[in-house]
């Protein structure tokens, strides 16, 4: 098998992966190192093709996690973990098929074929439409994420120290009674054939850091926390060296200690503005999960839920503003979701889902192409480490910022009365997506044009329409940043993926402030 | 990894690897699994999964210095690199003061026919024919059906240098069900968990499912604000799940709980209130010792809706000097001698409400939560059902649950929504805050 390389790397990265890229392909375990996997997929598609599959993928996938979690003075867990297998996923009869095992040895992944040929013949009567895949080129490629330094490779003394540093910090605040702080990196490596020609190896690296600032009034009983919003990105270390984790630290815990003193907000219609810190979880939960075609047509009835984006909606739906449009992107520099192939293979691209405030677009995966009439798939199928069926995961799905430069500083100098919330805090969305409520992890009054006081028990409750259509400002390019989370849940049983969102600052007219202090109650 | 004598094997050879460096202690953890699914969505079969599944945790200590690692690959190279770098790791780890020796030989309760084997056993075949079943229901209804039929044969085996050993199976099973009308008005559901798949009826829960979409289609509005509501175990469960999280000692005694100002002695709620837990409930895949190795006991944490214990792990009931609870399992909410119709029959005007959906911690002071109703929900007029009505956001607390709680019926194991995993009952309380409407359906 010929191996090519698809460039995927922004400019400022790829001096920096040029330099790496030998040593580090060097030291990937897969096609170039390794003819016994190269002898494993070729086994594992001939014995599902032979019991009688008329499609078939095998993958081989390796989680590498490592976490360090620290607590005030102390390390309270250093720990790594290796998952390690191969999955098989088949047609037949018109119906899916999948197994699994951690045994990575030709023998047992031929089992797992032919496993799952049985299993999705004991299924195939009951299908009404049998399961057809949209068209896609025979991809043979090698990707990677583009970073400097390997986490998995650099001293566990070094992370902890920088924890405990973060920590030291905040501690130093009076009236701080508690901190954390942590890091997670995971390494998720894998191989994919499939009877249509793909074969693909990647290695994506993601990693985040977290900590946590809490104050307590001993006296009231009373404790507020503040969080660091810097999130998980698809990086290597030097993302984290260059976060000013340890400098914010006296600022994260003082806000902390004023959130414990601040006045409770008064319940109401305000203007909002919310920082990207918060806002890429709306736009996750409002945007980026309505728009997933697999759940608009009912597959995700039973548990997550439908959409009011149903398929005769598109093209028609107005959900925001016209000043609003989200596009979905699986090649963003740096996001959780950035790849080069999805798990059919598909290679990853952007397009739009909502258009100038009008609902426009879907998450595709080769099976759902055809269900909208769609040539092709979007490329988003995913599945969590090589015991996950793959299935529509959600790519990175970001606002795109507005044309004009305009700073979080301007939106409020231009809002008389509002408030601002600042970083994730409490969320909850309903089934189709519509009512939603959320808070943050800090609040400040606006008054004529400035920030004037803290505020604490704050959330903001709308329905998605509505508070999309009262968008009236949004942030210029300058003003972009990508949120994201390593844990985004779908499915039955559940898998998690990783997903980034980017968005400028924005301005929301008279949405509904609740305030969720009960501690009287 | 299906016996105790393959678990006992493999954690000997991590353990010989490990006791080749001095001074290292060390504790075993093994998890293991067969597992089958199938889902299905618009009335047919949508995905369907066989995995084998294994995890070799291990943790060193070097003192006050430790590190865990895991693997699922038993081959002896990957045994030496887990052995490995997981003492590189623990000579490298700061040293955490609250680092407690590994536990040595403990004697744990027999669980109550924990294992299944038919639900152990179940095929490809037999899932198909629960959701065939279900499909049927729906068909004959003409309304859409969506679910979700698991089950997994599991295993977990503890060791330690010191000689802990401890080795635990049980099967588990589940079916859960959603059916919508094809006008998009209507959704029901139903599901039910246990540890043998003969107790569940898969007609019978898609019939539920079935009846409550075409019963709550073309709801009417109804008007936020505080309402009496007679909870079915699938929202309860889901509810009462923020409190159990919040019963831990620790958090309380720093302050940062609903328990600190409220301790061990104080009446909370009614007489008719008791919460346990029985690590030999076969049922709800109990497990007799927690992750630690800590055996567990049967425990009453409310009795007759008296406080009487908050958890205490290891290293917190060293330094208050408590006695250990371990992370219990197997919870159960007492119910009572009610029947849903009585229940309903005692609401002048509330409403009835099946599950709850995104529920999200708001306030951990009051353990204050936020979330959602969905499909079904009904509003109660002079003891009587009288129409479906829209969903809500509500805000209210599981303490307010049980703390206005005056009629339990019979007990459920609800599973396939969020919570699961507990028995509980169907419950009436009041003036629940249900606090801005859902248009989803």
């Amino acid at each position: 098998v010929k191996l090519s390389r698809r460039s995927f790397v922004t400019a400022g990265a790829a001096g920096a992966l040029a330099l790496l890229a030998s040593p580090r392909m060097a030291a990937a375990r897969g096609l170039l190192t390794e003819p016994r996997l190269d002898d494993l997929l070729k086994r594992a598609l001939a014995a599902a093709t032979k019991a009688g599959a008329s499609y078939a993928d095998v993958r081989v996938v390796r989680l590498r996690r490592e976490s360090v979690a620290t607590r005030e003075d102390r390390v309270e867990r250093v720990a790594a973990s290796e998952d390690y297998g191969v999955g098989v996923r088949v047609i037949a009869g018109g119906a899916w098929g999948f197994s699994a095992t951690p045994s990575v040895t030709a023998a047992d992944a031929e089992r797992a074929a032919r496993g799952a040929v049985a299993i999705a013949r004991a299924n195939a009567a009951l299908m009404k439409r049998p399961v057809v895949l949209a068209p896609v080129p025979a991809h043979v490629d090698v990707w990677q994420t583009a970073l400097i330094k390997d986490p998995f490779k650099l001293p566990l003394e070094d992370k902890a120290e920088l924890l405990l540093a973060i920590n030291r910090e905040a501690m130093k605040v009076p009236g701080v009674k508690f901190a954390t702080a942590s890091y997670s990196a995971i390494s998720e490596w894998k191989l994919l054939a499939s009877t249509d020609g793909a074969y693909l190896e990647q290695e994506i690296v993601r990693l985040g850091p977290g900590y946590s600032v809490t104050a307590v009034d001993d006296r009231r009983g009373e404790f507020e926390s503040c969080e660091h919003p810097l999130p998980p990105r698809q990086a290597g270390w030097e993302y984290i060296e260059a976060a000013p984790l340890v400098a914010d630290a006296r600022q994260i815990a003082e806000h902390a200690v004023e959130k414990l003193r601040a006045p409770s907000v008064a319940a109401g219609k305000k203007d909002l503005i919310l920082e990207p810190s918060n806002l890429w979880l709306t736009i996750h939960e409002s945007i980026g999960h309505p728009t997933e075609l697999d759940r608009a047509m009912g597959y995700e009835a039973n548990f997550a839920g439908t959409s009011f984006a149903t398929p005769d909606q598109r093209g028609k739906l107005r959900v925001g503003a016209p000043i609003l449009t989200f596009y979905a992107d699986k090649t963003t520099p740096g996001g959780l979701a950035t790849c080069g192939y999805d798990d059919d293979g598909v290679a990853t691209q952007r397009w739009n889902l909502v258009e100038r405030g009008v609902f426009v677009g879907y998450q595709t995966t080769r099976e759902q192409a055809g269900w909208i009439g769609e040539p092709a798939s979007r490329g988003t199928c995913y599945a969590e480490g090589h015991a996950g069926f793959p299935f529509q995961r959600m790519p990175n799905v970001s606002l795109a910022p507005g044309a004009k430069e305009r700073s979080l500083d301007d939106l409020i100098a231009a809002t008389d009365d509002g408030v601002v919330v600042a970083g994730r805090g409490s969320w909850s969305i309903d089934h189709q997506r519509l009512n939603f409520q959320f808070g943050g992890q800090t609040f400040w009054e606006v008054k004529r044009g400035k920030k004037t006081r803290m505020l604490r028990d704050v959330a903001y409750q709308a329905n998605t329409i509505e508070f999309w259509t009262s968008c009236d400002a949004i942030g210029g390019p300058q003003s972009w940043w990508l949120g994201g989370t390593l844990s985004d849940g779908k499915g039955e049983p559940p898998q998690s993926n990783s997903v980034s969102h980017g968005c400028p600052p924005a301005r929301f007219k008279q949405v509904n402030i609740l305030n969720t202090n009960r501690r009287t109650a | 990894m299906r016996t105790a004598s393959e678990a006992r094997g493999l954690i000997d050879r991590v353990l010989t690897l490990v006791r080749a460096t001095r001074g290292a202690d060390a504790v075993v953890e093994l998890r293991g699994a067969r597992e089958g699914n199938t889902r299905f969505a618009v009335n047919e079969i949508t995905s369907s999964s066989e995995i084998e599944r294994l995890s070799i945790g291990l943790t060193v200590q070097f003192g006050l210095r430790s590190a865990s690692a895991t693997t699922n690959q038993r081959d002896d190279r990957s045994l030496e690199e887990l052995v490995g770098r997981t003492i590189r790791m623990a000579r490298l780890a700061p040293e955490n003061p609250e680092q407690l020796p590994p536990l040595g030989a403990q004697r744990y309760l027999v669980s109550k026919d924990p294992v299944d084997l038919a639900t152990a056993q179940l095929t490809p075949a037999a899932r198909a024919g629960a959701v065939g079943a279900a499909i049927t229901a729906a068909d004959a209804a003409k309304v859409a059906i969506a679910g979700f039929v698991s089950h997994g044969h599991h295993a977990t085996a503890l060791g330690s240098t010191a000689g802990l050993v401890a080795y635990h199976a049980w099967t588990a099973c589940g079916m859960s069900c959603t059916a919508r009308t094809p006008d998009g008005t209507g959704s029901g559901w139903a599901g039910a968990g246990s540890n043998r798949m003969a107790d569940l009826d898969a007609g019978a829960l898609a019939r539920t499912a079935v009846a409550k979409a075409t019963s709550s289609a073309r709801p009417r509005k109804l008007d936020p604000g505080r309402y009496t509501v007679i909870l079915e175990p699938a929202a309860v469960t889901s509810l009462l799940g923020f409190f159990v999280q919040s019963l831990g000692a620790r958090r309380a005694d720093e302050g940062r709980s609903f328990f600190a100002r409220r301790r061990p002695g104080e009446q909370l709620f009614p007489a008719t209130i008791t919460l346990r837990s029985d690590p030999t409930d076969g049922a709800l895949a109990a497990a007799p010792f927690d992750r630690e190795g800590t055996p567990l006991a049967p425990t009453r944490w409310i009795d007759k809706g008296k406080l009487t214990a908050l958890t205490y792990p290891r290293y917190w009931a060293k330094h208050q000097g408590k006695p250990v609870t371990g992370e219990p399992t197997g919870w159960t909410l007492e119910g009572g001698a009610a029947t849903r119709e009585a229940l309903i029959q005692g609401v002048k005007r509330g409403v009835l409400i099946t599950r709850l959906w995104y529920l999200r911690m708001l306030d951990p002071q009051a353990i204050l939560v936020t979330g959602l109703t969905r499909d079904g929900v009904y509003l109660i007029e002079d003891g009587a059902i009288v129409h479906p009505v829209n969903n809500f956001r509500f805000n209210d607390s599981p303490v307010q649950m049980l703390a206005r709680c005056d009629g339990l019926g019979a007990t459920a194991i609800p599973s396939g929504g969020e919570g699961g995993g507990s028995r509980v009952p169907i419950l009436r309380s009041h003036d629940f805050h249900l606090a801005s409407i859902s248009e989803a359906v």
